[in-house]
Formats: structure tokens, C-alpha cells, sequence
């Protein structure tokens, strides 16, 4: 839970990483599937939360239609997708419930292989953090 | 009657939205129930993370902004 007015205490640290947005509102979200690359998403979205650059929202009450969840994301400044494959679930979501403020990255995008059956490394986590990052910086 | 939920923990924004809501209402003349939920737990249960928010009849209608009266009037119809 975010605390009261918008953005999580943690977010004041870390504007500065990534460039500061006053007070806007960034949730983040992971495809969060079975592969390494969708452990990738889950652990870059998790780092740029508890670094401050936004809040890690759950992707799959939106693809559950939950109301309070989709009027959340319909809200927000900006809501960054991070996907694992080209299969784009996380993105196909927003796409289904109309939502058009949102940014996808793509973990495969960024030359990292998707498969089964291993765990990922840090400096993968790493190269999506600093691609989100980069993203975001561009938002401002 | 209408029930209109404002989902926050009391700040200055919440309070805000509270009373454009309450405006929004006494403008329209329509019957209304003005509830501040302030239970993190119970505002959670509504789907909302970002605060604060506010349900018209238990549908979630804006959120983590604090419109002016006219705007919540559309929500309100």
C-alpha cells in the first residue's frame, strides 16, 4: 500500500535515480510467468520499487478485471510494463482493458534468452533496472 | 441514495477530496451517503494502492487525485 496521496515514502529516495517526477504516480509491473526471463521482469520491478521508482502493482488483477485495480492503473501518470518475452502478456493485458498510458519494456529486447528451467543472474536483473531507468528518465 | 466512499488515511488530500465530494452531492441534490474509509486493510479490498480515492456505490471511480466538484459530478450521475 502506498502511503496516503499518491506515492510511497521510499519514492523520495529515489527520484533522484530516476530523475524526479514531483508527485507523480508510477506503478510498475512484471509478467511474472514461469521462464528466467519472467523472474528477470519480477526481480527489476521489485528493485526499481524499493529503490523509489514507483509502486509494483498486481498485473494479474488487471487481467482479472478487478475495477478498483483497473481504475488504478487508468490513473496513474504512467505505468511501466516490464515483459519477459515476445508473447507480450503484460502488455496485451493493458491493451484489452483500453489503458494506453503505459510504457513496455522487454526482457528478451535486451539480448537476455528466454528459457526454462534456470535461474536468472543479477546483471541480468541489472540490464532491465537500468533500461527501466532509462525509460522512466524519459518520461519526465 | 447514493453511497460514496472515500478511500483514505485522513491526510490533508483526502480530506480534500471528502468535501469537493460532499460539494459535488449538495450541488447535484441528489440523497447521499458520504463514508471516509480509512482502514488501509479495508481500502486495499477495493483494489485502490494509491490514495486517495473515491467509490460511488462501491465502483472505484478516481483515483489517487482530487478533481473539483464539477468533475466529481460526472462521476455522480
Amino acid at each position: 500500500m502506498s502511503d496516503c496521496c499518491g506515492t510511497p515514502k521510499s519514492n523520495d529516495a529515489a527520484r533522484s535515480c530516476c530523475g524526479g517526477s514531483g508527485d507523480k504516480i508510477v506503478l510498475l509491473y512484471a509478467c511474472s510467468g514461469g521462464a528466467n526471463v519472467a523472474e528477470i521482469s519480477d526481480k527489476a520491478a521489485r528493485e526499481l520499487m524499493f529503490g523509489g521508482c514507483g509502486t509494483m502493482f498486481c498485473l494479474a488483477g488487471l487481467g482479472a478485471d478487478i475495477q478498483g485495480m483497473v481504475q488504478t492503473a487508468r490513473d496513474a501518470d504512467l505505468n511501466l510494463v516490464v515483459d519477459g518475452c515476445p508473447m507480450d502478456c503484460a502488455k496485451n493485458i493493458f491493451d484489452r482493458q483500453g489503458l494506453t498510458n503505459y510504457r513496455q519494456i522487454k526482457v528478451t529486447d535486451l539480448g537476455i534468452e528466454k528459457v526454462k528451467g534456470i535461474r536468472c543472474t543479477q546483471e541480468q536483473v541489472d540490464k532491465v533496472v537500468a533500461k527501466a531507468k532509462e525509460v522512466l528518465s524519459n518520461q519526465e | 441514495m447514493k453511497k460514496l466512499q472515500v478511500l483514505g488515511t485522513g491526510c490533508s488530500k483526502c480530506q480534500k477530496l471528502a468535501a469537493n465530494t460532499e460539494a459535488a452531492a449538495k450541488a447535484m441534490g441528489i440523497e447521499y451517503e458520504l463514508v471516509k474509509v480509512t482502514d488501509i486493510n479495508e481500502i486495499m479490498e477495493f483494489g485502490v494502492m494509491v490514495t486517495p480515492a473515491l467509490a460511488v456505490d462501491g465502483e472505484v471511480k478516481v483515483v489517487g487525485k482530487v478533481p473539483d466538484p464539477e468533475a466529481i459530478q460526472d462521476f455522480l450521475k
